[in-house]
């Protein structure tokens, strides 16, 4: 990665050619004083990049003479992106909403494997189809709650002064928003009949991720916060704009709470309002009687629900005439509080679907287009109706796009991959590779674009692809890498090579995260991965002299080569001291080799040769024939015994020259000596071939063994006969 | 015998932390409004002690102190010493941290001790340590780096005494006192041992691990030994290998959970069983048996073991279960740390009904 060090203390990356936007500039503080004479940036693990920066070598007498305690460069961590979910939420809540979403993914996923297999074809026949749309819903539904649950708890006693949600509910998030937007489009099929109030409901919830300060939302927060200290409400216009926009987007609950707040039904008042109050009272119920078309409304809320077409519009002609009979009342003109007679007769206009009082009612064109399908256009259905009414109210009320407008354009232009793009962008990466399920839940056409193989994208597809940015993001923490397997694994094309990497990546120090490794390993049968990452596990502990461990690791790996090379190096070793301590290593070594050896009894072996090297050092110091007797006695018995490797067997024929020429008569028999003969015979073939292991010796080593044995076999058959 | 497990009832407390959690202690309690625990959270590496209501198990966990470490802890032990109650931890980079903890309400008042020194004690991560409670208050320290020491704190010093110095050809995994003056340990290489300090220089007995048609070559996680029957220990290990050991029968441990079975039965869990603990609460059905041990594992199960039984599954998680504590005092609750950043309590019912 190119870098260039300015004069300051930050880092400046260079200008991208071809690029509209100027690079972002991201400061790094690493506190050192100019100038920074060198830069080293590496990948550390995930979107961890390590950035060290050195300042210019102190000359000889420069670092003589300055003692301070300047340092010579420093290493700096650096976390690039790495949103699993967009900004506004906590590093813990979205841990949470990662470690909590894999159980339901993973659930779907599992369904849709055996609905698969219970499938002869490869595509999903009809009758299944109809079952997984209302799987995709339980999926939807469950990652929903997992997103937060907004829905308030009413409070026992409720102040009529309180229109709004109470602040301290849960604010809600906008990738909750977009998810219940898809799930709206895509997922509900019993929803489609009654879509627009749908969307009223989805307004209701999320209006003020919108904008900040241009939302019917913002507008009633501010009334709220005024309305406790207004004397008359009737007289300030911030009351009836307020109640015009609750009114235009359907909020027909807090329209009615507002309306109550009138001054006309307060029971102490010296001037007489009953037709003021009457009027009032009538438009609370006309908003109350308003025609919904929709199976139920949730408690607390107003209007009257029409399950059928017909019925919707019988009932809807005849709510209008009501309200059309109300704004041509003669009472009007006895209403003597200009303000509410004007107000009140906008709200009736709104009702009556004015499109010039609803286009000044709302803020946002997102709010406009509600209102539309509210009161002017109850009935559009399709999405290219709402695409082109979306589009004619943004032309009306040109207002800033954020995420969810630009997702909900997606949605109504139908292209399932510009919805994703977008929410990728707006919402990271968690939401995209959880929301491929509900965009394919309905639609064969988006299932076979986003899930094709593509030859440009190394044969994986595009909700892979999406699949693999979320397993990347969740790699690149220590604490969510865990999860990243649930994704991968459900990857066809590239899920399993990256899981092998990601495996294959992680730290081997620690024994109980190699074990957890190692159980991922299992569930996923990656046999040789788990073999791989024990070897690894065992050098690390071998290199850190931990012996113990690194033999573990090599037997659990059955790593026959390693174990041999420890245990030729042994012996090797053995021998070329005697002391106590080393003794004890030996010991130790060898019985954790235990059988990987390669021979039986190699702890027996180890005593004996012990005990014969002990008594020959006795010997060579000069000790009695007793002494050597018993070494003979030794080295026969070492040299008979199977388990000795042949290996030593040279190295105890030289011992045995000692021996041989002791000074007073020979102390082998002639079987004995023969028997040594054999051995060397037999050692002398054995050189031939290619698996020996000889040793360093001196050249003519062999030559003076097998002349001391002959001289020694002279000896002792003219001893013996 | 009636099958316990469905007339069982039990309440089950999820308390998202925010943080990895290690491992989890009750403390004694002296309050009786107020009910605490101690954990270790490992990044940024701390220990904090928590408190809530006894009287609504739904409240949310209070944190009541925190002290940080110099790392990652790796055993956390908290008992009772003079009137006082301790919490002793180890970390990963071979240090020792006694503190003080005031019974009331939680407060960690002081670090009494922080033993660190690579070369009298030791270097690398310490895996595990116990603390003898009834007479000593020795406390027993199994290191990684395959030492073995014993740690005494006095009223104004430390004594620390090597017991054991094997140049990394055994790396110990978990330790755990018998009686005053003898412990078991398990290691990487020799298995269990047995240690007594009254015979110096080695281990009286080491159980290699032949179980059943299995050989047990995986890990050691953890040992418990009951303090009325101090000649057996129970250990978790690798596999969802549980079993017991019996120093009169050294030569064939009893197998409750995992390799070793017959092959009829299938295996509980196949993973690690990171923590066993004797269960004071299940009821014992033989005198003569293995007493009743609760296991927490790596595919997230909790659950009580009894010989020639069926297990009894308490919770089964979408995550490891790192670690659990059983309440010395009310036996019935149970502490246990989740992989995903949470802290469960568990508070097991009496029986509904009893027999007849």
């Amino acid at each position: 990665m190119p870098g260039i060090p300015s004069d300051s203390t930050s880092l400046i990356p260079f200008a991208l050619e071809g690029s509209s936007q100027p690079p972002p500039v991201y400061p790094l503080q690493h506190g050192l004083r100019a100038p920074i004479h060198r830069i080293h940036i590496s990948w550390s693990r995930g979107n961890l990049l390590n950035v060290t920066c050195l300042r210019p070598p102190p000359e000889q007498e420069d670092e003589m003479a300055r003692d301070d305690d300047e340092v010579g460069g420093k290493a700096v961590e650096v976390m690039l992106g790495g949103a699993i979910l967009e900004g506004n939420i906590g590093e813990h809540k979205r841990r949470r909403i990662a470690y909590e979403s894999v159980k339901s993914y993973a659930f779907l996923h599992d369904k849709k494997m055996s609905l698969a297999k219970m499938e002869t074809g490869d595509n999903l026949s009809a009758p299944a189809l109809t079952y997984w749309w209302q799987y995709t819903l339980e999926y939807s539904k469950s990652i929903r709650d997992i997103l937060g649950n907004a829905r308030l708890h009413r409070p026992l006693i409720e102040d009529p002064k309180n229109f709004l949600k109470p602040e301290e509910v849960e604010q809600p998030i906008g990738t909750k928003a977009a998810w219940e937007l898809m799930e709206i489009f895509y997922v509900d099929m019993q929803l489609l009949s009654w879509l627009p109030e749908r969307l009223v409901d989805w307004l209701e919830e999320y209006d003020s991720l919108l904008s900040k300060t241009e939302t019917v939302h913002s507008k009633l927060a501010n009334l709220q916060r005024k309305v406790t200290s207004m004397q008359v409400v009737e007289d300030e216009p911030g009351y009836w704009n307020g109640l015009a926009a609750a009114l235009a987007v359907g909020w027909l609950d807090v329209v009615a709470k507002l309306l109550r707040l009138h001054g006309s039904y307060d029971p102490d008042q010296f001037d007489k309002r009953e037709t003021e109050n009457g009027l009032v009272e009538a438009v609370v119920l006309l908003v109350s009687e308003m025609p919904r078309m929709r199976p139920n409304l949730s408690s607390g809320k107003l209007g009257i629900c029409y399950q059928t077409k017909h019925d919707y519009i019988k009932g809807l002609e005849k709510w209008r005439a009501k309200v059309s009979g109300l704004e041509s009342s003669p009472f009007w003109v006895h209403c003597n509080h200009r303000p509410t007679r004007d107000g009140l007769i906008n709200l009736l206009h709104i009702l009556l679907g004015d499109a010039k009082h609803i286009a000044d009612a709302t803020s946002h064109w997102l709010e406009l287009f509600i209102s539309h399908l509210l009161y002017i256009r109850p009935l559009t259905n399709g999405l290219e109706g709402m695409g082109n009414l979306a589009e004619k109210c943004m032309h009306l009320k040109p207002s800033a796009n954020n995420g969810l407008t630009s997702l909900l354009v997606g949605i109504l232009s139908e292209n399932p991959e510009i919805v994703l793009a977008d929410c990728l962008k707006a919402f990271g990466p968690w939401i995209v590779a959880h929301a491929v399920d509900l965009l394919t839940a309905n639609s064969e056409y988006t299932d076979g674009l986003l899930n094709e193989e593509r030859y440009q994208l190394g044969g994986a597809s595009i909700g892979e692809l999406y699949m693999l940015v979320y397993a990347q993001a969740l790699a690149s923490h220590p604490l969510t890498w865990q999860v990243a397997p649930a994704y991968l694994s459900t990857c066809l094309n590239q899920g399993r090579g990256l899981l092998e990497i990601l495996l294959l990546s992680q730290p081997v120090q620690n024994y109980r995260v190699i074990l957890k490794t190692l159980e991922i390993c299992h569930l996923y049968e990656l046999g040789n991965i788990s073999t791989h990452i024990m070897k690894m596990a065992g050098m690390y502990q071998w290199k850190h002299g931990h012996k113990g461990l690194g033999i573990y690791w090599f037997q659990q790996s059955r790593d026959k080569t390693r174990l041999g090379q420890i245990a030729h190096k042994l012996f090797d070793n053995i021998g070329k001291s005697l002391s106590d301590d080393s003794f004890k290593q030996w010991e130790g070594l060898m019985e954790l080799l235990g059988s990987d050896v390669g021979i039986a009894g190699g702890l027996e072996f180890l005593h004996k040769y012990r005990e014969f090297k002990r008594s020959l050092q006795q010997i060579v110091h000069g000790g009695t024939a007793e002494a050597a007797k018993k070494s003979t006695l030794l080295l026969v018995q070492l040299m008979r015994n199977p388990s000795t490797p042949q290996r030593f067997w040279l190295p105890l024929l030289l011992d045995s020259v000692k021996l041989l020429e002791w000074r007073s008569g020979p102390l082998l028999g002639v079987s004995e000596t023969n028997l040594l003969l054999g051995k060397l015979q037999e050692l002398s073939m054995a050189k031939l071939r290619p698996d020996y292991h000889g040793g360093e010796l001196k050249p003519n080593a062999l030559g003076d063994v097998r002349l001391a044995l002959a001289k020694n076999l002279g000896r002792a058959i003219l001893e013996e006969s | 015998m009636a099958d316990s497990g469905d007339r069982r009832r039990f309440m089950y407390n999820l308390h998202e932390q925010s943080k990895p959690v290690g491992a989890v202690r009750w403390l004694p309690s002296v309050s009786p409004f107020l009910r605490l625990a101690a954990m270790s959270v490992l990044s940024p590496p701390a220990i904090e002690i928590h408190s809530f209501s006894s009287q609504n198990p739904n409240t949310n966990l209070n944190l009541v102190s925190s002290y940080p470490l110099p790392s990652p802890a790796t055993s956390l032990t908290s008992f009772k010493s003079h009137n006082s109650t301790l919490v002793a931890a180890s970390t990963s980079t071979g240090s020792l941290h006694f503190f003080s903890v005031n019974p009331y309400e939680g407060k960690i008042e002081s670090q009494i001790i922080s033993i660190s020194d690579k070369d009298s004690f030791h270097c690398g991560p310490i895996q595990s340590i116990d603390v003898e409670t009834s007479s000593t208050g020795e406390c027993a320290t199994a290191g990684e780096d395959g030492r073995v020491n014993l740690v005494l704190v006095g009223e104004d010093k430390v004594e620390n005494f090597r017991v054991c110095e094997s140049d990394g050809l055994v790396a110990y995994t978990a330790v755990k006192w018998g009686s005053p003056v003898e412990f078991a340990t398990g290691g990487v290489g020799p298995g269990l041992q047995w240690w007594d300090k009254r015979t110096p220089g080695g281990p009286v007995a080491q159980f290699k691990g032949v179980l059943g048609r299995g050989t047990v070559t995986g890990m050691i996680h953890s040992i418990d030994i009951h303090p009325s029957r101090k000649h057996t220990c129970v250990v978790g290990g690798s596999s969802g290998a549980v079993y017991a050991w019996d120093l009169r029968w050294q030569q064939q441990a009893i197998t409750l959970a995992g390799i070793g079975l017959e092959a009829k039965s299938q295996p509980f869990s196949e993973s690690e069983v990171w923590e066993v603990k004797y269960d004071a609460f299940t009821p014992q059905i033989s005198s003569t048996k293995v007493l009743p041990v609760m296991m927490c594992s790596e595919d997230g199960f909790l659950a009580v073991l009894q010989q020639d039984e069926p297990p009894l599954q308490l919770l089964e998680e979408p995550c490891a279960i790192n670690s659990f504590d059983i309440d010395p005092q009310n036996p019935s609750d149970v502490i246990v740390a989740l992989e995903w950043e949470s802290v469960g309590i568990l508070s097991r019912g009496r029986e509904e009904t009893e027999m007849a």
